[in-house]
């Protein structure tokens, strides 16, 4: 037997391969930079592929066409803007490398895109470290934001889904038997720990609180439990494919609960689509969607709405729109500094969005001193004949509510 | 002609230390080659854990198992000094041995229940029993926060020399020379294992177990031996990337992504190799990130599968054996 | 409520079956690991979803076509898995394992990141027995994981060509040697895994939802029954999936839904712990 290894012998020949490897690589990322005077880069990084892929392509799309439209405008001050598009595959270490990437090396004048805070938190130290702005687009977890990271801006917050829709259950279903469950990721639990400290203290008990992993493959035994405990209310934090199974299950066993609210992945065209009528009665939240926009910014969200089928030929949703809004934060800061006649560098425009005050579709638009936004809030919305209708808050409702929701004998 | 042959391999051997020599120089002096760009040592310090990962991986190829299970001892190494670290105020110096000993406790477990078995058995039960601690640390609200996740784990640690103060975490550059620096005492290990009796009996195993067993080899010792130094790496590995990337969640650390990402690398770099599953992960990583990400943003994993399934059909004993045959 | 999570675990453990039926099958006979198995079964529902929704084909049409596509790409995963070498099961999972990133790009590519689901309205519906409601879902499940078992065991134990691809999954060499031709044996093992994989696709886009990376979970499932029956026993395997049912649903009840995946994980490393070589098969190195 041949105790020594065999593998170090064709040192040479691996060595050359190595190294032609490397300078390969190498002269990939010395690529000449052509960098023209006119051009103001702006870096994106969303989870283009991987498990969150179709929400990071959702953000990424409303990025993109915030950006077109401020270039169709002819830029600001004359001056194009550039989006440079990073994928981080759904994975934290990957977003890291590319946050440096973009701060090191393409020297973007803010980040902006992230899905999930697995993936926002990674990329909000970077930009901390290169005093680089970063607005995220969809984050919500608390402590993220309490970093005392002042680089860091986010369009959207947990309160933001929380505080609406306590208020609307306590308010709406008083005395109703009322299960919480939640599915094993940091929003969902927070927002379920949130929702069942609020409805104590506005003395709603919670039954059942029970957490699920996303993608469940079957919820019939839970919801056996549910019925035998007599269950009226359902308040789910799962996300799309979990309502889809929860609801076809539901209506598989004839189990008709009062009611049902999916914060997450309901108030979506897609849902709707995926379970045809099935998905009436269905309570939701959302920032928002075609038709239900901010007071006053109608016209503006019409042209987004516009503007964003002429390019990708459907219609936007509310992820889209929170990619927009992180993006058009960030053009409102770029433009506020150009037009003072400053520098533009980080430490500018982190300025300009700390002072930041704009009416976009989805908020009234401004950051607190954590960089949480101060207006974003959710509505509450029913499914009715397959279309949203705003049920809560009163001043933006454009309809009633039917409580409780028909049993699926009554409904075929 | 035998001395034509051993003079050959004298020569070849002579090569061999100049090639080491020269890696082991140019990933030491990586950081000035790259200067300004953070970015490119970023890729590197991850491929080189993925590479450690790989090596620590491979300690247990090496008696000829196939774990698809190392997530376990990743994830439990990172949730554990992630906590110490959080809860009791220790340093990252303490808390990431602690964390590689627990996993070795993990290990320990996991070689109980799944020694017994062999071949794909083994393979399956190790998939399977990254299940108990993902599910205990989900539901263990008040030690792990659960689903939650942790925020606010400190970075990789800092070094006081004298009044002279290195500190890991802020630089990118320090923390690259960290990584380096475990990379190359695993290498140097696993280097040593291979040579050692240990090494011996490792592959007297792999080869033929029941003439092993005869030969007065304590397999299963063996087996469970290479299986905790394989848990104890992992872990620090784990431990190395929770303060790398300063946020975890359940999903992140425990997932199929951990477990294959070792396995891969060590099969396409030769898994009876030592350095192999080194070169595998040092090369397929960057090369993921620097050329197939920039050529097709969303869908350049699709590149990455088709690159193993090329390996796998062409190369069966990984690149690096493939080399080792060619000569 | 016993008796509904009685019968809906009893369904799912079918549903668990016809995913697995295709994987044991493969494995059985060949020892390859085919870790893209989950993959497959969700792009024969994407096939059978396109046809359903596009060209609104009757869902049973759907079928064919799912198994027509599926058996092209079985024959081209068998050619490639001709061409390992030992260590046979280890190099399969790899090489599996690759081809399962290149099918689940190509889906989100393809298809999109939506989710998808094929809904036949007549499913939902159901009839009341004493004490009990049994779903159009649950009976086709229950029915069609017997029948196809039937049928399958039919084929293995009633045929000629059965009795050589069951000499071939007990001992290959032996086999080979008795005048099987065990290659053609893998041939077929995949071919009619291709069968069994179509037929389960578009189930799965019925019954779940149709996701590109969905396709790891069924794979995990089909892998833990595989196991869970042993090797080559069909029995076995309809019972593994009743018992992986009945043993999630029950946690589910006891203790909630965040241990289900542990107590099946669980279930199966006491399986193997106490007997190596699963519930019902025999020895196997």
């Amino acid at each position: 037997m041949n105790s020594k290894p065999k593998h170090y012998r064709n040192f040479a020949a691996f060595v050359l391969k190595g190294f032609f490897i490397l300078f390969f690589l190498l002269s990939f990322v010395f690529r000449v930079e052509t960098s023209f005077a006119g051009v103001i880069k702006i870096g994106e990084i969303n989870p283009l592929s991987g498990r969150f892929a179709k929400n990071g392509i959702e953000i990424h799309q409303g990025i993109e066409v915030a950006v077109a439209q401020t270039n169709a405008k002819g830029g600001i001050q004359g001056a194009t803007l550039k989006l440079v598009t990073r994928d981080d595959q759904s994975r934290p270490d990957v977003a890291i490398s590319r946050a440096e990437e973009l701060c090191s090396w393409e020297k973007v004048a803010a980040l902006t895109g992230g899905y999930v805070d697995s993936l926002v938190g990674p990329i909000a130290a970077v930009s901390q470290r290169y005093k680089t702005p970063y607005v995220a687009s969809a984050s919500l977890q608390k402590e993220l934001a309490a970093h005392n990271n002042p680089y860091f801006f986010r369009v959207s917050r947990l309160q933001g889904f929380a505080e609406p829709l306590c208020k609307f259950i306590t308010e709406r279903f008083k005395g109703q038997r009322l299960a919480v469950l939640y599915a094993a990721t940091p929003g969902s639990t927070e927002l379920a720990h949130d929702l069942k400290r609020c409805f104590q203290d506005r003395g709603l008990t919670v039954r059942l609180m029970e957490k699920f992993r996303p993608g469940t493959p079957d919820f019939t035994p839970l919801i056996a439990k549910l019925a035998n405990m007599k269950i009226e209310v359902i308040v789910s934090g799962g996300f799309t494919p979990d309502h889809i199974l929860f609801i076809r299950q539901l209506k598989e066993n004839k189990i008709s609960p009062k009611a049902y609210i999916g914060p997450f992945g309901i108030a979506y065209e897609s849902f709707i689509s995926a379970l045809g009528n099935d998905a009436d009665y269905l309570y939701s939240t959302c920032a928002w969607n075609p038709g239900i926009t901010t007071p006053g910014t109608e016209k503006a969200s019409a042209s987004f709405v516009n503007d964003f089928q002429k390019t990708f030929h459907h219609q936007p949703n509310t992820t889209n729109m929170h990619g927009y809004t992180s993006a058009r934060a960030i053009i409102a800061a770029i433009q506020k500094v150009l037009d003072n006649r400053e520098a533009l560098n980080g430490e500018n425009i982190r300025q300009a969005l700390t002072k930041l005050d704009v009416t976009l579709p989805m908020e009234h638009l401004s950051f607190d001193s954590n960089g949480d936004p101060t207006h974003y809030r959710h509505v509450v919305v029913q499914i009715q004949k397959r279309k949203l209708v705003v049920v809560y808050p009163p001043d933006r409702a454009s309809g009633r509510d039917i409580f409780p929701m028909p049993s699926w004998e009554q409904r075929n | 002609m035998n001395f034509l042959t051993a003079k050959n391999r004298l020569n070849k051997s002579k090569t061999h230390w100049i090639g080491l020599f020269l890696g082991f120089m140019l990933f030491f002096a990586l950081p000035l080659l790259v200067q300004s760009n953070h970015y490119i040592l970023q890729v590197f310090t991850h491929a080189l854990l993925l590479a450690a990962l790989a090596l620590a991986w491979d300690l247990l190829g090496a008696s000829g198992s196939i774990s698809l299970g190392h997530a376990a001892f990743f994830g439990a190494g990172a949730y554990a000094s992630a906590l110490l670290g959080l809860d009791l105020g220790l340093s990252p110096w303490a808390t990431i041995p602690l964390a590689g000993l627990i996993a070795t406790g993990l290990g320990l477990i996991m070689g109980l229940i799944c020694l017994r078995l062999r071949g794909a058995y083994f393979a399956l039960a190790t998939l399977a029993f990254v299940e108990i601690p993902w599910v205990i640390t989900d539901n263990w609200d008040s030690l792990t926060r659960g689903s939650l996740g942790l925020v606010g784990i400190s970075g990789l640690p800092s070094i006081r020399i004298h009044g002279f103060h290195v500190d890991f975490g802020s630089s990118i550059v320090v923390s690259y020379y960290l990584i380096f620096a475990y990379f190359m005492i695993l290498l140097g290990l696993v280097a040593f294992v291979h040579q050692s009796n240990i090494g011996l009996a490792l592959q007297a195993i792999r080869e033929e177990e029941i003439a092993a067993e005869a030969v007065g080899i304590h397999v299963n010792g063996y087996r469970l031996l290479s299986l905790l130094m394989s848990a104890f790496f992992t872990g620090v590995c784990g431990a190395c990337y929770a303060h790398l990337v300063r946020y975890i969640e359940p999903g992140l650390v425990y997932g199929l992504h951990f477990s294959a990402v070792p396995m891969i690398f060590a099969i396409c770099g030769g898994r009876l190799t030592i350095l192999g599953p080194a070169v595998a992960a040092m090369v397929l990583y960057p090369m993921d990130q620097f050329v197939f990400h920039p050529l097709l943003p969303a869908g350049h994993e699709f590149l990455y599968g088709a690159v193993l399934i090329l390996a796998m059909l062409f190369m069966p004993n990984g690149f690096w054996g493939r080399l080792r045959n060619a000569s | 409520m016993w008796s509904m999570i009685f019968v809906s675990s009893l369904s799912l453990g079918s549903f668990y079956t016809l995913v697995a039926l295709g994987f044991a099958l493969i494995f059985g006979v060949t020892r390859n690991f085919n870790l893209a198995h989950g993959e497959l079964v969700v792009l024969a529902g994407y096939v059978s979803y396109w046809l359903w929704k596009m060209w609104a084909f009757p869902f049973i049409l759907t079928f064919p076509a799912a198994v027509l596509v599926s058996l092209v790409i079985c024959l081209g995963l068998e050619r490639l898995f001709s061409r390992l070498h030992e260590p046979l099961a280890l190099n399969s999972i790899v090489l599996s394992f690759g081809v399962a990133v290149v099918i689940q790009n190509s889906m989100l590519f393809l298809f999109s990141g939506n989710y998808r689901l094929i809904r036949i309205p007549v499913l939902s519906r159901g009839f009341h027995l004493p004490g009990l409601y049994i779903s159009y879902t649950q009976i086709t499940l229950l029915g069609s994981s017997l029948i196809i078992l039937f049928l399958l065991y039919m084929l293995m134990y009633r045929t000629y060509l059965g009795k050589a691809m069951r000499a071939t999954i007990q001992d290959k060499d032996a086999a080979a040697m008795a005048g099987i031709n065990v290659s053609a044996m893998g041939t077929l093992a995949f071919c009619i895994g291709a069968l069994l994989i179509g037929l389960a696709g578009p189930l799965y886009g019925c019954i779940h939802y149709l996701y590109p990376s969905s396709g790891q979970e069924a794979t995990l499932v089909a892998v833990t029954i595989t196991i869970f029956a042993g090797v080559g026993r069909l029995s076995g395997i309809i019972l593994a999936g009743w018992i992986l049912g009945l043993a999630e649903s029950f946690t589910v009840v006891f203790f909630g839904v965040s241990w289900r995946e542990m107590v099946s994980a669980v279930l199966l490393l006491a399986l193997l712990y106490f007997r190596p070589h699963g519930i019902l098969g025999h020895g196997e190195r």
